[in-house]
């Protein structure tokens, strides 16, 4: 009894590991192949998305394999690089595994932070092309700019912190900032040690703080004093992720990975119907507004954020 | 290891577990504690320096001084902080508190650090701040691709804490715990005592009774009844006790008059002992009694026949009668001799003599019969005196060289006499006779005790001999050795104190001379009741040439002076018939007279008592069988200085 119950836990158990590695381990014959940074929720939801929308598109499920970048490393090794028609690396490792690797199919980078692209496409001597394209994680300068204004009318200073990895953005800043007619008050961070000092300041020159995204300047440790620093100066910060909103940013424009896994599905159909990919890297079409309310309100603020996106939306003329 | 009585040791086991283990476990709690107290101080040390440095975060951040000198001082507030001190990201010092001697310069770390200084009992503790993370979570950051910020290090937090008040308080709890101890301890010792009293107090008690029982004191058990150890711990050892010293006072009694009855036994048998003895002697005396008045008088007759003419052949018949008469008058002489010196009647007469004369008067007694045996019998010839009873002396040299020939078959006797160095003169009586076997050494002593006659043969005494002879130099205390080999003879050794040589020696030997013609004509009472005895007496005196009145008692005496008898000397008998004796008869006779007339008892009793009395009296007391050469010297001696008194008196004769 005992050996025909094994028997029978030991089948289902191989039939399970079967079923499971069929699904994930990508078929030579399939002609896309989603290949994401690591198993975190965030990679999982849009890979999700990605194949729910193109299967939506008519294309058929076996032709989307999805894998994982340390599986794919492990292929690799053994020579067995699938051949499919375009592959869609799903953040920053992704995308460097890919790149390093070579490939024939063109390659769509989506979920990764235009700094950390930009570096990859550095280390590899490669240029943005119709092989090698991607949809940038970071919001555009025009739609934070556009939200600094919505948000805070009355704010005439605007403070932003340069790091060495956003410094590039800060010509194209100042054109947009001088159309708006707000002041810019901008520091450059160039070593950790001048932060304070730097932020010190910004926040006394600003009515409002904004946040690009740049790990040398905002980052996990230093996050908590930057915010610290701007809610006792009173000024709000409008950062760019959903996660500084949680730890006290006023505001924040991002994109969900639900909207980057649409935009993704997008130009991956038009590559397997036969066109190419973008020569030029795409920022994300959609987004979503993130408010703290009990920060705002402690800064007698009350921003509305479906209004915010709305109002942002229709500046975009998006539907 | 020294003995320790019970009650130390009683209190040594009650106690040394307790100081023990009260000493170990003061001394693990009070280490636990102070662990704790340290431990405690550590954390808290720990958790104020941590807590500064998290305080201090935003402060080193943003350089406001102003918050991080209010933060300081407020961490002064805190329990044992001595200094404080917050240093910026490169080690300068941005603010401190407390005393600035005691400022420290540490190298900046990322790690906590900490320290003590023994001698100043300080603690320092470096806390580096560090600014807190937030998980972001966002794609910005975990891209993999960049490089992975640190978090940089905003300063460091050191404080300096001072052990004083742990020391302090550790100093209380030692002290309190020293004193808790002590008082237990003190606690546990009274109750200790108290408690081994309840034990020691019975054994103690049971000790001393044991004790005393064992002196015999069996009367003690029953002043154990004490009510307080009834239920004591010891009872049943007490009862037991008890119980046994009763049984031992049952065995002791029983012992005791077992004992008495053995006691009483031997009592008995010593009476009965003694009884028979006095038989003996009361039936010895009254044989020798009964013997001596017919033998008395047979050698009185013999005497006296011998005086007559008759032929030579009845002259061989007389004179083997003389012999025999005479050895028969020896033993009864030895009887006499016993008794005599059983009754302490014999009185010394200590002075010096020559031994010359002696010898010549043994070689002359004794001469006939060693020749007899065809022995021969030399007396070394001497010029030596000495000082003792010459009588007695002479009698044991009798009984010495008489047993010496007796028992000696062939070869001699030697007499010798030879001056010692010690100023003693040694008798010596030298035999070539039988000898006597180591083992009768002691036995020849004793009165009858005769080596190598068992039939008994009277010819060879009585075997008083040697007897007389240990009386009488044990009375004259003079040493007397014997040695005998079987076989080869017998040596007596008289040991006796020499004196220089005196001019004359004639007077100290008795002789038995004939002086014929002293007692002539003299006047003699003589008073006896055994008619054959006075017959015989008043025969020899008559053929002595006395005149002679005869009494058969005393009212014949009375009578005899009443018609006027005078006479010169008394002659009577001791034992009279209607209960007097010759002693009360003499003093009423000299009474009688007016003067103390010469007399003389006879008497066949060998009664100690009797010689004791004559004795008293200054009587000369004659043991019966009288030898006539004997009573002649004596009435010779008796009359020597009285002149011949013409009486008018009747002669009875």
């Amino acid at each position: 009894m005992a050996i025909v119950l094994r028997a029978v836990f030991l089948a289902l158990a191989f039939g399970l590991l079967g079923a499971g590695a069929w699904a994930q381990v990508p078929d030579g014959s399939a002609r896309l192949v989603i290949v994401s940074s690591d198993t975190s929720a965030v990679y999982v939801q849009t890979a999700d998305a990605l194949t729910d929308s193109l299967v939506r598109q008519g294309i058929p499920r076996t032709d989307i394999s999805q894998s994982v970048a340390t599986e794919l490393a492990a292929r690799l090794k053994s020579g067995q690089l699938p051949r499919p028609v375009i592959f869609v690396a799903l953040g920053s490792e992704a995308t460097q595994l890919l790149v390093a690797a070579g490939t024939q199919a063109p390659i769509l980078s989506a979920l990764s932070p235009r700094s950390s692209f930009e570096r990859i496409l550095r280390n590899h001597g490669k240029e943005v092309s119709t092989r090698l394209s991607a949809i940038y994680l970071d919001q555009p300068l025009a739609r934070q700019l556009a939200l600094v204004r919505l948000a805070f009318p009355q704010a005439k200073r605007l403070g932003v912190l340069w790091g060495t990895e956003s410094s590039d953005r800060a010509a194209g800043l100042r054109s947009l900032v001088a159309t708006s007619g707000l002041v810019l008050q901008e520091t450059k961070v160039s070593q950790a040690e001048d932060l304070p000092l730097a932020l010190a300041q910004v926040l006394a020159g600003s009515d409002v703080l904004l946040a690009l995204a740049d790990p040398a300047v905002f980052n996990s440790a230093t996050i908590q004093n930057i915010l610290m620093s701007s809610f006792r100066a009173r000024i709000p910060l409008v950062a760019f992720s959903p996660a500084y909103v949680r730890a006290g940013a006023v505001l924040a424009v991002y994109t969900t990975p639900a909207q980057a896994a649409v935009q993704a599905a997008e130009l991956a159909l038009g590559v397997l119907r036969g066109k190419s990919l973008p020569d030029h890297a795409l920022e994300p079409n959609d987004f979503e507004v993130g408010v703290n309310a009990y920060v705002a309100r402690a800064l007698d603020l009350s921003p509305d954020a479906q209004a915010l996106r709305l109002a942002l939306r229709r500046l975009e003329r998006l539907p | 290891m020294k003995m320790l009585d019970i009650r130390t040791r009683l209190l040594l086991a009650a106690l040394l577990p307790l100081v023990l283990i009260s000493t170990l476990l003061a001394t693990v709690f009070l280490l636990a504690r102070f662990g704790d107290m340290q431990a405690a101080y550590d954390q808290r040390n720990r958790a104020v320096v941590r807590q500064a440095a998290v305080a201090s975060e935003y402060g080193l951040f943003s350089g406001n001084l102003p918050q991080l000198q209010a933060l300081v001082t407020g961490a002064m507030q805190e329990t044992d902080v001595r200094w404080v001190a917050i240093l910026d990201s490169r080690g300068g010092l941005l603010v401190s508190a407390g005393q600035s001697g005691q400022a420290f310069s540490l190298p900046m770390s990322a790690l906590e650090m900490q320290g003590f200084e023994t001698d100043r009992r300080l603690d320092w503790l470096a806390q580096p701040v560090i600014p807190s993370t937030i998980q972001l979570d966002d794609l910005f950051e975990n891209n993999g691709v960049g490089a992975a910020q640190q978090p940089r290090q905003l300063g460091q937090v050191v404080m300096v804490f001072s052990r004083q008040s742990v020391d302090a308080r550790k100093h209380d709890m030692l002290l309190s715990g020293g004193v808790i101890g002590t008082l237990s301890l003190l606690f546990g010792m009274g109750l200790a005592v108290l408690l081994s009293r309840g034990v020691i107090r019975p054994i103690t008690r049971i000790t001393q009774l044991v004790e005393r029982i064992g002196q015999g004191d069996f009367a003690a058990v029953d002043k154990l009844g004490d009510p307080s150890t009834e239920h004591g711990p010891l009872h049943e050892l007490q009862n037991h006790i008890h119980l046994m010293a009763n049984r031992l006072s049952q065995a002791h009694g029983e012992l005791e008059h077992q004992v008495d009855l053995a006691t009483k036994a031997l009592r008995d048998k010593k009476d009965e002992a003694e009884q028979a003895n006095l038989a003996k002697s009361r039936f010895l005396a009254a044989a020798s009694h009964d013997l001596r008045q017919p033998t008395h008088a047979l050698g009185l007759f013999v005497s006296r026949l011998a005086q007559l003419p008759h032929d030579r052949q009845t002259g061989e018949l007389i004179g083997n009668l003389d012999a025999s008469v005479r050895a028969m008058q020896n033993l009864l002489d030895g009887l006499l001799d016993i008794s005599r010196l059983e009754a302490r009647a014999v009185q010394v007469n200590r002075r010096p003599f020559a031994l010359a004369t002696l010898f010549d008067q043994l070689q002359q007694d004794l001469r006939p019969q060693a020749a007899e045996k065809g022995l021969r019998l030399r007396v070394r010839a001497t010029q030596l005196w000495v000082m003792s009873d010459a009588t007695l002396i002479y009698r044991v040299l009798l009984n010495l060289v008489g047993n010496a020939l007796r028992y000696t078959d062939r070869g001699g006797v030697l007499v010798a006499a030879r001056q010692r160095s010690s100023g003693q003169v040694e008798l010596q009586v030298w035999d070539s006779g039988i000898g006597i076997a180591p083992e009768h050494h002691q036995a020849v002593f004793a009165e009858f005790y005769q080596v190598g006659n068992a039939a008994r043969d009277r010819t060879k005494g009585l075997g008083l001999g040697l007897n007389i002879v240990q009386r009488t130099v044990k009375l004259l205390d003079h040493p007397l050795v014997m040695l005998s080999r079987p076989g080869r003879g017998t040596r007596f050794n008289l040991s006796l104190p020499v004196v220089a040589g005196q001019r004359d020696p004639v007077q100290d030997v008795p002789k038995d001379k004939a002086v014929p013609d002293d007692l002539r004509h003299r006047c003699a009472l003589v008073v006896e009741d055994d008619a054959l005895a006075r017959s015989a007496l008043v025969g020899l005196l008559v053929s002595w040439g006395m005149r002679v009145a005869q009494a058969r008692g005393p009212a014949d005496a009375l009578d005899s002076l009443a018609q006027g008898l005078v006479p010169d000397v008394i002659v009577s008998d001791y034992r009279l018939q209607e209960g007097h004796n010759g002693l009360q008869l003499v003093q009423l006779l000299q009474q009688q007279l007016g003067w103390p007339i010469p007399a003389c008892l006879m008497s066949g009793d060998t009664d100690p008592g009797v010689i004791q009395a004559a004795h008293t009296a200054g009587l000369t007391l004659l043991h019966k069988p009288v030898r006539p050469a004997k009573l002649r010297s004596l009435l010779r001696h008796l009359l020597m200085d009285k002149p011949v008194q013409r009486t008018t008196g009747v002669d009875l004769q």
